[in-house]
């Protein structure tokens, strides 16, 4: 009897049901998606068994005189030291990060068989034994002991051991070469590791092996001071209540040698960072395809759920609108006989079955723009969505919620009702209180709304900003690609260099270290001119060849470019590095000399000016670029526009030619910038999507309370319109309140807004200035789509009839 | 009506009972100290011109508002002062309400606004079933039972309302300007129903502007301005 009821009661207030069930099913659908991406990422490494006990050294640092500075990197001698004498260790690795080609060579001779890169999103390592147990490899053959504790072994997943030996079970053995030149030996083959954890090795390499390549493989030169970002120590708690005496015993390492001589400064901590934070921690980078902040986890989250309450506050402000129409039926069931009790029970049930309503279409609409949640997240789109029992159990606890939160209030409300005025004849009236709470859920409504237009508004202005803004090189039509640095490589590098420029439509090609912006950063200490003593801070470094500064248009201020030569010489600095010398005019620096790692002496040729070698978040850091050709592997081809496809297929021919054991993986330079800024795009694309629902959601429930307010004022606005009033005017006078809220709420979004968004904004160095007219925009936007939804109503109430309206009364 | 052997019971009995409305600027007596007695079996009419406090008493008595002062007995039980789940209690077991607007419930059909007090009485459903039956089959609108309430003529809806009045077997039948909305035939077919029912023993306590309806009880009340100034016992001429 009760669902026959509730059906029929749906169906005789078919508007406000639809706008009930649409609002809470996007609500619902929007938690589902944002619960998918939420639980994916706070998943992360915890399929680890002994997840709350294994930790990463890292680093916090002073050294170069910029503040405090984070870092995952460990010099060699204290991964030494730290893999031995931290008793708390029970077990630990030394890594270190690594990319190298992997080729099946050909035992005829000539070029490999087959010849695998690991893409950009793939980390491989050199580890220890220990490495495969902490992380729980699960082996299909070989085990971890066996397979890296000797020098010159390999491991490697079962996709990469197929990819290389057509069946896995064939591997063991077997032989590959790294950049086609080291042998190693397969001794293990393992299961591939889940997505949802920050390793995603294809193979790793024993850490013995690099043991006699240390050069090759920058592995640095065994002194406290040198560093890189790619060796690093894993290590496993022989029980989690010995971190506080492991960090203390980790704190000790480099206390005598990370001080600076003269002052006796200490310059460098290590620390342990615990794994569950691996994920979540952005002041280290991980091995594995990202970082994400739990903050920005919390972002989405609130953005969910504000969404859910959007939905919901339509709901308890059609149902108090409209409790005065079911006045007579409470009065009634009270009269005869139902306690409060019962009929909240009542109508919370029929809460309760809207919103199971809701959750079914919900279900269904988050499945089927699931596929939408990679332009905002690193959700796998082969993660089990609907057959995971979490999803099921998630979505009955927001059921409840929602339920409870749509219909508590509304319901004891209804229940409230006393009889003897529930029955009076002008009950409808008497009883349709709630007005302030209506509007004040509605100012909320558009507060929310707003927030997020003017979030994606600044969001879509920053992205812009930087798309367009000038970075002091040119971006466009620069074809790029990596190539070895071994000794074959570095002989072919004039070979590859002419070939290129052999191509029609190249207009220049450059061999360097990095283009001018990129994620890498080298940074040494150096001596400038007959200054007695190191600068107290560090320089960056890039290195290049002499066409470096015509294929990205690199603008000097004074001198030459870079001359061609094979060792260093000669070097460049930017206008941050001059003004940092206490140098004004650039003439002053050239052909003074720059003292770097102690042996080299550089002399100045040209000063550049300023650009942009990292993303815009970061502020223009003193720069020298020198020219060394064993530190050359990425190329910049300058094309022409005429025939792109032609030109990239011939560039990737030349280098086939060049270097057939190497493989090739091209891509324009404005892409791999636009990578810089992913996240930023996920946040504004996040913004839009969601901003664009909490306007829907709003405007559902602004109709819902316009068609309310329309069929409440019929009888008013019959007498209005017999007495002259015009169809203008009386649309005027249903929108205007309305249309207030919407402008009370703008007052409050925009501050609010202003503020967050100005704090997004401070994390770029270079960012667009918060305009007055965004607020203007969004506040005409809102009022426009508000104004358009309401005066649907006010307009139809405007032209009916008023003889029609009078009657009915 | 009166049985010789067991002397009659009072079921309602009122002393000094008033109603005062209260709001900011005005204080309106509704009733004031009214005594009334009424005994079981009774047919009891309540007259008086509009706003003199008829409607108010029915309340009162029917346990919807409650009094602002004085007394009321329900079989020889204070009920004035009980709290409302418990008023709701006595209300469910012992009363029936007839109104004037019907009230019945829209979205429910004639059956199920016929059976809705006996859900609230837990009454078993088989015996639910046989009782709205018998009565729409007495009240010759079995054939109705599906439909909704805005389906049928005003005659038909009072009809279900007192059935649904008195489904639940109730010792008084408090009845609200019950032909007030209808036309003199079907409120004649109203008031021989409720007399009727009085016929078998129930009790009636009925408000009505209309001289020929009082008339079917046997005392009529006369009130105004929140005060009883008469009672006279219906003569009948045979």
């Amino acid at each position: 009897m009760q669902i026959k009821f509730i059906l029929r009661s749906m169906s005789k207030n078919k508007v406000f049901t639809g706008i009930n069930i649409l609002g809470l099913t996007v609500g619902i659908a929007a938690v589902l998606l944002i619960y998918r991406v939420v639980s994916y990422e706070l998943s992360f490494n915890k399929n680890f068994q002994h997840y709350d006990r294994i930790v990463r050294v890292v680093a916090t640092s002073n050294d170069d005189g910029t503040g405090q500075n984070y870092s995952v990197c460990v010099p060699v001698p204290a991964g030494e030291m730290l893999t031995t004498d931290i008793p708390q260790f029970e077990k630990k690795s030394r890594v270190k990060e690594t990319w190298n080609t992997l080729t099946v060579a050909n035992p005829n001779g000539g070029a490999p068989l087959k010849k695998f890169n690991i893409s950009d999103d793939h980390t491989a390592f050199f580890a220890e034994s220990d490495f495969c147990e902490m992380f729980d490899l699960k082996w299909l053959s070989g085990d971890a002991t066996a397979s890296l504790s000797e020098p010159n072994t390999i491991v490697l997943t079962r996709n990469w051991a197929t990819k290389c030996f057509g069946n896995w079970e064939d591997a063991i053995g077997k032989t590959l070469l790294i950049d086609n030149i080291y042998p190693v030996t397969v001794k293990g083959v393992f299961e591939e590791l889940p997505s949802n954890c920050d390793f995603n090795f294809p193979f790793l390499i024993s850490y013995a092996t690099l043991k006699g390549k240390e050069n090759y493989f920058y592995v640095g030169d065994g002194d406290w001071d040198s560093c890189s970002s790619n060796n690093q120590v894993y290590a496993q708690l022989s029980d989690p209540n010995q971190k506080a005496a492991a960090e203390a015993a980790v704190a000790k390492v480099g206390e005598k040698e990370y001080v600076n001589k003269k002052t006796g400064q200490r310059l460098r901590w290590h620390h342990l960072q615990p794994l569950s934070e691996l994920h979540f921690d952005e002041r280290y980078n991980n091995s594995g395809t990202h970082v994400i902040p739990k903050s920005r986890l919390q972002l989405l989250s609130a953005i969910g759920l504000l969404i859910l309450i959007l939905a919901c506050f339509n709901f308890i402000n059609l149902a108090t609108a409209q409790a005065s129409l079911r006045a007579k039926e409470v009065g009634v069931r009270k009269t005869l006989g139902s306690g409060r009790g019962q009929l909240v029970r009542q109508f919370m049930s029929e809460t309760g079955f809207v919103v199971a309503i809701a959750m079914l279409l919900g279900v269904g609409l988050a499945n089927l723009t699931a596929p939408l949640l990679s332009y905002v997240s690193d959700v796998p789109k082969s993660l089990p969505f609907l057959s995971n029992p979490m999803v099921w159990a998630f979505l009955g606890v927001t059921g409840i919620v929602v339920t409870v939160l749509a219909g508590l209030y509304p319901s004891l409300t209804l229940a409230g009702f006393q009889p003897v005025k529930a029955l009076r004849s002008n009950a409808e009236k008497s009883l349709t209180g709630g007005a302030g709470l209506r509007k004040s859920l509605v100012v909320m409504q558009f507060v929310i709304a707003q927030c997020l237009i003017i979030g994606a508004i600044v969001t879509i202005l920053q992205l812009d900003y930087i798309r367009t803004s000038d970075l002091g090189f040119k971006k466009d039509l620069v074809y790029t690609f990596g190539f070895g640095s071994d000794s074959l490589s570095i002989g072919r590098q004039a070979v590859l260099r002419h070939a290129l420029q052999q191509i029609p439509n190249v207009q220049s090609a450059s061999l360097s270290s990095d283009q001018p912006s990129s994620t890498n950063t080298w940074s040494s200490n150096f001596r400038f001119a007959n200054r007695p003593e190191d600068e107290p801070y560090s320089t960056t470094l890039k290195f290049a060849d002499e066409n470096y500064e015509a294929t990205y248009g690199i603008k000097m201020l004074a001198g030459r470019w870079l001359a061609a030569a094979d060792t260093m010489r000669e070097a460049i600095i930017n206008h941050t590095m001059l003004t940092k010398l206490g140098l004004h005019d650039p003439n002053e620096a050239i052909g003074q000399i720059f003292h770097l790692w102690g042996s080299r002496d550089l002399r100045i040729v040209g000063v550049s000016d300023d650009f942009h070698t990292h993303s815009l978040r970061h502020e223009h850091m003193p720069l020298v670029i020198t020219n060394d050709k064993q530190f050359l592997w990425e190329a910049g081809v300058k094309i022409r526009p005429d025939n792109l496809a032609a030109t990239t297929a011939a560039i990737k021919a030349a280098f086939d030619e060049v270097m057939p054991e190497q493989v090739f993986e091209g891509k324009f330079l404005d892409e791999k910038i636009a990578a810089f800024y992913e996240d930023d795009r996920r946040l504004s694309a996040t913004c839009k999507g969601f901003g664009l629902l909490a306007v829907l959601i709003s405007c559902l429930g602004l109709f819902g309370l316009a068609t309310h307010s329309a069929q409440q004022r019929v009888k008013e606005i019959g007498v209005r319109k017999v007495l002259g009033a015009t169809t203008s005017g009386i649309v005027a006078l249903l929108s205007k309140d309305f249309l207030l809220l919407v402008v009370l709420s703008l007052l409050i979004a925009a501050p609010l807004t202003y503020w967050l968004m100005g704090k997004w904004l401070q994390n770029f160095e270079f960012h667009v200035k918060m305009q007055w007219w965004v607020f203007v925009l969004t506040g005409v936007l809102a009022l426009t789509v508000a104004f358009l939804t309401v005066s649907f109503q006010s307009i139809k109430a405007a032209l009916a009839n008023p003889v029609k309206s009078l009657r009915s009364e | 009506m009166t049985n010789d052997q067991c002397p009659i019971k009072t079921m309602i009995k009122t002393v000094n009972l008033s109603k005062v409305y209260r709001t900011d600027e005005v204080e309106t007596t509704a009733l004031n100290n009214v005594d009334i007695d009424i005994k079981q079996g009774e047919f009891v009419s309540v007259m008086g011109p509009s706003g003199c406090g008829k409607s108010t008493l029915l309340n009162v008595l029917g346990m919807i508002d409650s009094p602002s002062s004085g007394d009321y007995f329900f079989n020889e039980q204070e009920v004035g002062k009980l709290a409302e789940r418990k008023r709701s209690d006595v209300r469910k077991h012992n009363l029936g309400f007839v109104f004037q607007s019907f009230n019945l419930i829209d979205e429910l059909t004639v059956y199920e606004n016929v059976e809705l007090p006996m859900l609230y009485t837990k009454v078993p459903a088989n015996e639910r079933k046989k009782r709205v039956e018998e009565l729409l089959e007495g009240m010759n609108i079995m054939h109705r039972k599906n439909h909704f309430p805005q389906q049928l003529s005003g005659g038909q809806q009072q009809r279900v309302a007192v059935a649904r009045a008195v489904v639940n077997k109730p010792k008084l039948i408090l009845a609200d300007e019950p032909t007030g909305n209808l036309d003199s035939s079907n409120g004649d077919e109203v008031m021989k129903i409720l007399a009727d029912l009085n016929a078998t023993g129930t009790t009636i306590l009925m408000v009505t502007h209309s001289q020929y309806c009082a008339e079917f009880g046997n005392r009529i009340i006369r009130m105004l301005d929140g005060q009883v100034v008469a009672e006279n016992v219906v003569k009948r001429y045979l």
